[in-house]
């Protein structure tokens, strides 16, 4: 695949004078963030982050569009790599300094499309949790504050009429990547202390993943129902005895999982009702089989978007004592987000979601204001908190403010 | 709150739909008059709506939106449109500045009905529909609200000749006209002042109750192609005090578009 992608740079390079469009777009972007305390694990209270992402975009005959993006990254806290190399995979601990954000072909032609190489696949329609986003895994590293991880793969999809039919293959697992053992965002349960523990790595199974998907627009409602083969990208956590008996080794398993899933988006006269829904099954019977769901009410009135609704989950089979999921951590949780505009230049969003037992909550407010053409500057506050065996409440402590400024070009 | 959706879907075609295709395509007075001029509203809108069909357009906007605070902004799209009122499909696909650069809209139109809205977000790698009662809202902090970038089919409206008056010097038909389903519109009704010479848009006012909320007005009419095009358009937001400009560039009338672009699978391409 690395070879094919590569002969389509060279053509495409070579093709490029000629090419009926060409753009070259990304940003520069700086953030800092505060803890006002610090962590069990974690004594940095001031964290600095700084990437540069960039992607070119040429399109040489109507049919054809080639896509590249690069990112180049830093940080204060050891959460980038300390060596220099160009990364492909994203499966690497830290994030790489440079990796290869996208590198896509895409054909189209009589309504088929086709797209290979890394790229980004979004399946679903809900926010906040997503429980039918399969190809989509994220960087944790901080949990509050994620961004996606591309796939590398192939997506062919057909659109006839108001329905749209999509195939994915994916060859290798890109996992999630998890929070860093020994910084704040692991949040370690207080029997932990007791513990030395170290990083046991990561069991990432061999094998190709695949998924379908038909999606239906019509004008009253859109619906969708999809299919996934493969494996989570957010790891059961396996814990293992370790060198001595004071010692564990925590080991991120990726177990192999079935998902059977549906969307709907629903207009109504005064809101737009959605829903998404995903039953995971185990194959192999190593892992948890549940249903999670999401209930969302939409709707955009004057300058306000506003969202809200219900995040829930039915546990079938439960195998597993310790999971890394946000998405099912945050479930049995009432979801909200609301954004205003201010005007063309400033917006602010109030983002939350508290735990129907009222165990543990976080709340988000960010206020973004653009400065002439280029930058932008966001200022964001994040308060969490709850007990300490909620997935919420365990990060307690890790209530932060940042602010960040971004260049773009 | 009915009336807020009153809004006149003939505004549709006048608004971004007029705003390039304003005019009619009326080549000359002379020959219009020839024809004989139509007796009664509908047939004038109709006629102006036929007078600027072509089975596609494309152009580059520059768009200024001047709040009321003196602040202001500057964005750019390329507008690209297959089909005419009433059955056409528009992608609008925002090249500047560079943080909303990729965010497309693909606009779906039908004769019969409100039309269906999609937005793609490149951040978030994702379509987003914009449900009917959402389109009263401000398109991507312009004056335009998304129902305003609609084409509507003559026929969904009905018409009221309320006279004739000069404007900008050039006299002008006063047509009303009101939405026959006002679920589908923000809007009670609309007049519109339809150039006599050119069968040309050049101004349209836009009500909720007995109030004008929006007034959008074309300046230096181009005949392009046949088509008589505004390569300025003004639209004020009235309550809010704000204006938004657009300057239309490089307007370019039938040309070769392919129908599998306009689909909300192909909003994912740059």
């Amino acid at each position: 695949m690395k070879s094919a992608l590569l002969a389509a740079v060279v053509i495409l390079g070579a093709s490029s004078a000629a090419a009926q469009t060409a753009s070259v777009s990304g940003f520069v972007d700086g953030r800092l963030f505060g803890f006002p305390q610090t962590a069990p694990n974690d004594a940095a209270r001031v964290i600095g982050d700084g990437l540069f992402r960039s992607e070119i975009v040429l399109r040489p005959v109507e049919w054809f569009q080639f896509a590249a993006g690069l990112d180049l990254r830093a940080n204060s806290h050891h959460q980038v790599e300390d060596r220099w190399r160009l990364d492909f995979e994203d499966r690497g601990v830290r994030r790489p300094r440079a990796a290869v954000r996208r590198l896509a072909a895409t054909f189209t032609a009589r309504g088929i499309t086709l797209d290979v190489g890394k790229q980004f696949i979004r399946w679903g329609r809900a926010d906040i949790i997503y429980p039918t986003d399969r190809f989509a895994p994220r960087d944790y590293l901080n949990v509050i504050d994620t961004d996606l991880l591309p796939v590398i793969g192939a997506r062919a999809s057909v659109q006839i009429s108001s329905e749209t039919f999509e195939a994915v293959w994916v060859p290798q697992l890109t996992p999630s990547r998890l929070p860093l053992l020994d910084q704040r965002w692991a949040a370690l349960p207080a029997e932990a202390a007791a513990f030395t523990i170290t990083d046991g790595g990561s069991e990432i199974p061999h094998g190709s993943q695949y998924g379908l998907r038909w999606r239906h627009t019509r004008s009253r409602v859109e619906t969708a129902l999809s299919f996934f083969d493969g494996f989570n990208h957010q790891p059961d956590i396996a814990v293992r005895p370790g060198s001595d008996p004071a010692a564990v080794d925590i080991v991120r398993v990726y177990p192999a999982i079935r998902m059977f899933g549906g969307d709907i988006a629903l207009p109504t006269d005064k809101l737009t009702l959605k829903g998404e829904a995903a039953y995971v099954t185990s194959p192999s019977a190593t892992s948890d089989e549940y249903v999670l769901y999401v209930i969302e009410a939409e709707r955009q009135t004057g300058e306000w978007l506003l969202d809200g609704g219900y995040a829930g989950e039915v546990v079938r089979q439960s195998r597993v004592s310790v999971v890394f999921s946000p998405d099912r951590s945050m479930a049995r949780s009432i979801i909200g987000r609301a954004s205003y505009t201010v005007d063309p230049r400033r917006t602010v969003i109030i983002e939350g979601a508290a735990r129907q037992s009222g165990d543990g909550f976080y709340a988000k407010l960010q206020y973004s204001q653009a400065m002439k053409q280029h930058w932008r500057l966001t200022l964001t506050g994040v308060g969490l908190g709850g007990n300490q065996d909620n997935f919420l409440g365990r990060y307690r402590r890790n209530s932060n403010g940042s602010v960040a400024l971004r260049f773009s070009f | 709150m009915n009336s807020r959706r009153d809004r006149p879907l003939i505004a549709r075609p006048f608004v971004l739909g007029a705003v390039l295709l304003i005019g009619a395509g009326a080549l000359s007075a002379a020959g219009m008059h020839a024809a004989g001029p139509p007796v009664d509203a509908r047939a004038i809108v109709q006629e102006a709506q036929k007078r600027g069909r072509a089975s596609s357009q494309r152009y580059e906007g520059l768009l200024q939106t001047f709040e009321a605070q003196g602040k202001t902004s500057e964005k750019r799209w390329i507008y690209e449109r297959l089909g005419s009122y009433g059955a056409s499909k528009v992608i609008i696909r925002f090249t500047a500045p560079p943080e909303v650069r990729g965010v497309t809209l693909l606009i779906v139109n039908h004769p019969d009905k409100a039309s269906d809205q999609w937005m793609w977000t490149p951040a978030l790698e994702r379509d987003r529909r914009i449900a009917l009662q959402d389109r009263s809202t401000r398109f991507f902090g312009t004056d335009f609200s998304f129902e305003d970038l609609e084409e509507r089919d003559v026929d969904q409206f009905d018409y009221k000749l309320l006279g004739e008056e000069a404007v900008d010097g050039a006299m002008c038909w006063s047509i009303q006209s009101t939405p026959k389903l006002s679920r589908f519109s923000q809007y009670t009704r609309v007049i519109n002042w339809i150039r006599k010479d050119t069968y040309a848009w050049t101004r349209i006012d836009s009500y909720v109750k007995d109030d004008v909320v929006r007034r959008l007005e074309h300046r230096d009419l181009r005949n392009l192609q046949g088509i008589w095009t505004a390569l300025q358009t003004t639209m004020t937001d009235l309550r809010r005090g704000s204006i938004t400009r657009l300057a239309l560039d490089k307007v370019e009338y039938n040309v070769p578009l392919r129908e599998e672009d306009f689909t909300v699978e192909a909003l994912r391409r740059k």
